[in-house]
């Protein structure tokens, strides 16, 4: 009876699942950070590090949008 | 004209099947959003509504028979597929009505094994079906949820722990709106298609569609609209259970929940292991909160949710078994449900007209 569960798609679900939740949490992470840093670097007038926080979130949200991206792909080459 | 009223009968309680698990499910994609202040209730489950509509246009890849490899599809009839419906009918309601969140999936395929093994007996059960397609996945999506979330919970303190909390609750509200869209979307795709397959079946035994063939455009377009307006509903109890019953969260666990139970559910689906999206959201709801603090859960509460998700399959089995005996007993023709879907209209009439009779009388007295 346990030779009917797929133990390969079972093991990878056990890796692959917390990986996909870790690599949003961080993308969407450094969005904030990133956003959130900036703001206050530009307010002090440090240009250089707000410019480097912006990039942060600008990589984060790309990140993010990658992995919106690839779950609609799923959605949409679902069998 | 009697395999006619069948039909009938069978398309408008797949549809009503379809409603019921709209509301049901409406938690799963709404719940943490609402409780977070991310978006208003209202607005929540009119995004969510309308989500669920357009996912169930994106893929309608339709599966040809309900609960396959799980029982015999050669005993498969209009009638085991009505008693099957009632059963997980039966339990959405009964679990909604306590506030209870637990798969309709599950739900379904419980009420048609019941309804099946009815019909042929035992062997019209495939046990290692029942293994692979419901009992493991239903340990394994709440564990695997559970724990990405709280890793990820515990990775969102340490990475904004230290920011001015303003504009890291702003930003978490922000990315629960685009995990909110996603698992509607995702829940559109996945649970309109089970009463696509339902009826595009019954249309084939119908002999109106040829097996295999694409459900014409209405089955598509009510299907849609029934889990939309179901989803519209609202099943707040429900709502308030996983939104706020179960933690008191705040925007960057609803975020870590709801994004961490959308990532483990299309990860799954990816890999082709379907997983609950009720399981897999509850899972991630505890798990965000649960690292936060151990005693910030109310585990008496997570209990009887998991004691609703372990008597899911044989309750609606019951009421499935029940309604195909009941049915059965007036002959196979259409009579059988004809009767008990009248039976249960009347009942359901009654106990909602009570009870809205008596929140007039409340709001009467209260002004």
């Amino acid at each position: 009876m346990i030779a009917s569960v797929d133990t390969d798609a079972l093991l990878e679900l056990v890796w692959a699942a917390p990986l996909a939740v870790l690599t949003v949490t961080v993308a969407w992470g450094l969005v904030i950070r990133g956003t959130t840093s900036a703001l206050e670097a530009g307010r002090d007038g440090r240009t250089v590090p707000a410019a480097l926080h912006a990039l942060v979130a600008v990589i984060g949200a790309a990140l993010f949008l990658a992995a919106v991206a690839f779950g609609l792909l799923i959605m949409i080459s679902k069998d | 004209m009697e395999n006619d009223i069948i039909l009938v009968i069978v398309v408008v309680t797949a549809l009503a099947f379809d409603y019921t698990n709209g509301f049901h499910d409406t938690a799963n994609s709404v719940a943490t959003s609402i409780s977070t202040r991310a978006l208003a209730p209202r607005t929540a489950v009119t995004l969510a509504a309308i989500l669920n509509f357009v996912g169930a246009f994106i893929s309608i890849k339709v599966a040809a028979t309900i609960a396959s490899g799980i029982v015999d599809a050669q005993i498969v009839t209009t009638t085991v597929i009505f008693a099957g419906l009632i059963g997980a009918i039966f339990w959405n309601l009964l679990t909604w009505y306590f506030g209870l969140p637990s798969s309709s999936s599950h739900a379904l395929i419980g009420g048609v094994v019941g309804a099946a093994f009815a019909a042929a007996g035992a062997d019209a059960v495939k046990s290692a079906g029942l293994l692979e397609k419901v009992i493991v996945p239903a340990l394994v999506a709440p564990v695997i949820a559970f724990l990405a979330a709280g890793a990820a919970i515990l990775i969102t303190y340490r990475m904004v722990g230290r920011l001015r909390p303003g504009p890291v609750n702003r930003g978490y509200r922000i990315g629960q709106i685009a995990s909110l869209s996603l698992l509607s979307l995702s829940h559109g795709t996945n649970d309109a298609q089970k009463t696509m397959g339902i009826i595009a079946l019954a249309l084939v035994t119908h002999g109106d569609l040829n097996p295999g063939d694409p459900p014409p455009t209405w089955v598509i377009v009510s299907a849609a609209s029934a889990i939309a307006l179901g989803t519209y509903s609202g099943g707040w109890r429900i709502i308030r259970t996983m939104g706020s019953k179960i933690i008191k969260m705040d925007p960057a666990q609803g975020f870590s929940a709801q994004t961490g139970g959308a990532a483990v559910l299309l990860t799954a689906a990816h890999l082709g292991f379907p997983l609950s999206t009720t399981h897999s959201i509850t899972g991630a709801v505890l798990g965000a909160g649960a690292a936060k603090r151990l005693s910030a859960v109310r585990w008496g509460l997570a209990g009887n949710i998991f004691l609703a998700w372990i008597l899911t399959l044989p309750c609606a089995a019951a009421v499935g078994a029940l309604t195909y005996g009941v049915s059965h007993l007036f002959g196979d023709g259409a009579l059988g449900p004809l009767l008990v879907s009248v039976a249960l209209v009347a009942a359901l009439v009654v106990l909602f007209g009570k009870r809205i009779s008596q929140n007039l009388a409340l709001t009467a007295a209260d002004s």
